[in-house]
């Protein structure tokens, strides 16, 4: 295995069991900014596109040979500091189709877990229910996401704090409190 | 600046022997499938050297999951040692440099056509099972572009009507494996030909399970504690298969999926399905060292949990 091939082993597995077990969080190869790369050399290439509001993250995206896409036809957004605008495109991005619903997108954010809200998980890969202490995520973030989502339709959330990674599906019901 | 600078290091296959893009690929895909759990996500499925409709779908998801330190178990109608099983385990370690085992506890990925194994699944284990149709509603409506309208509406009126219909001609359910299930509520779907004894292990599972079919090029997932449903009606349950009388010829247990042997005189005698379960029980009654996990159904017959086979007490008096 080269060491490409190790790194985008680990990512995957990392970000397999997060959406698997939504609301634990799992270790990714590197933190960070370079968490996000990770992400994206692992799920990028010229067969899919990508959206990024960071202009350093886009350019990396770009060589990664995925096209750079607006927010609404993204299948994958790239949050690395996510700020109050960050909802404009968040609001845009696809949610799938009834037909196709595996093209609702995937949002990549950063937050800080062990924040101050508090959310309660229910859903598929959690028995009974779980909480999730998470915040530095845009405001009323929770709000669309409900707005946005109806399963199967909704996109799948990868929130990264450091190198640590917590995957909220959109099969999840998120409560805030 | 020399040539062998700017290139990798020569090798003569990827690592898993899909190349890069086939990989990542597989991967998107398996992640959206676990995001919409039952939903059928579709995907390119690459060549192998092996002919479709031999295992190509589990065996891409295999080689796409697993890494150096993982632990594969492969299985054919729960043998370790059938010549199908026994190939894709010595491609995937010889592509992979992963650990094989026959021992389910032992295992971190165990990729499987046709059987659960007999011993509980933890958190944490994969279960890859090989798909040859995954379309459910192939028997109600062959037009699959129709079909994936009746799975988007979640229009699954003909297959009631299709249960309906066995009921009266019958006098019972009479799909025996890939017995139809409901996932999370939401989209019908084949657990692929598992036998309906296997069916309620996916439910409120502790374990991932992946199923992919490389000739029909879709693969769907089965995420750990996800509410798995035959459907069945409200006067009417789903039943397992009947075990009961069956006392294994190797062992003498009872009460777990059995083989019929025929024998040359007529009738025939049992064999539990899952030779890994058996090499264990074996050893653990030759004394030697044997850790045997806790089963499906213990040995009367009961599944692990309550509630969830509604018939299990007509079933078990012989209805």
């Amino acid at each position: 295995m080269s060491p490409a091939e190790t790194r985008q082993h680990a990512t995957f597995t990392a970000l397999l069991w997060a959406l698997s077990y939504p609301g634990r969080p799992q270790r990714l190869p590197a933190g960070g900014r370079a968490a996000f790369a990770a992400i994206a050399e692992a799920l990028l290439d010229l067969e899919t596109g990508a959206f990024s509001p960071d202009a350093e993250f886009a350019a990396l995206i770009a060589r990664s040979g995925a096209r750079l896409l607006p927010p609404q036809r993204a299948p994958y957004h790239f949050y690395p500091a996510p700020e109050a605008d960050s909802l404009e495109s968040i609001a845009a991005a696809p949610v799938g189709s009834y037909t196709e619903p595996e093209l609702g997108a995937t949002l990549v954010l950063s937050c800080h877990l062990g924040g101050p809200a508090t959310l309660t998980l229910r859903g598929p890969g959690i028995a009974g229910s779980v909480r999730l202490r998470v915040g530095g995520l845009p405001e009323d973030l929770w709000l669309l996401r409900a707005e946005r989502t109806r399963f199967p339709l909704g996109w799948d959330l990868l929130l990264i704090d450091g190198a640590e990674v917590v995957g909220l599906p959109r099969s999840t019901a998120v409560e805030v409190g | 600046m020399k040539l062998a600078q700017l290139a990798h290091p020569r090798q003569d296959y990827s690592y898993g022997f899909l190349d890069e893009f086939g990989k990542r690929e597989l991967r998107r895909r398996m992640l959206k499938a676990v995001a919409i759990p039952g939903h059928q996500v579709p995907y390119a499925s690459r060549e192998l050297p092996i002919a479709r409709g031999w295992g190509t779908g589990g065996l891409q998801v295999t080689l796409s999951l697993v890494g150096p330190g993982d632990t594969v178990k492969v299985i054919d109608q729960g043998a370790d040692d059938s010549v199908n099983a026994a190939n894709l385990r010595r491609f995937i370690a010889r592509m992979t440099g992963v650990s094989t085992t026959a021992d389910t506890l032992a295992a971190t990925v165990i990729q499987s056509r046709h059987r659960v194994p007999e011993e509980r699944l933890r958190e944490g284990q994969a279960l890859v099972l090989q798909v040859p149709d995954p379309e459910p509603l192939r028997r109600v409506q062959p037009d699959s572009s129709k079909a994936l309208e009746m799975h988007a509406d979640a229009d699954y009126a003909q297959m009631w009507l299709s249960l309906y219909e066995q009921l009266v001609r019958f006098g019972r359910f009479v799909q025996g494996a890939s017995y139809p299930v409901l996932v999370h509520g939401r989209y019908l779907m084949s657990p692929s030909p598992i036998p309906r004894w296997d069916t309620p292990d996916l439910h409120q599972a502790a374990h991932l399970t992946l199923l992919s079919a490389g000739r029909e090029k879709r693969l769907y997932a089965v995420p750990p504690y996800t509410d798995v449903r035959p459907i069945e009606f409200e006067d009417v349950f789903f039943q397992v298969e009947q075990m009961v009388g069956r006392v294994c010829a190797v062992t003498g247990a009872r009460n777990k999926f059995m083989d019929a042997l025929p024998l040359a005189g007529g009738g025939s005698i049992f064999r539990i399905s899952d030779t890994g379960y058996v090499a264990k029980l074996l050893d653990a009654a030759r004394g030697k060292p044997a850790t045997i996990g806790p089963t499906y159904y213990d040995d009367e017959g009961r599944f692990f949990q309550p509630g969830v086979l509604r018939d299990e007490g007509q079933a078990r008096n012989g209805r």
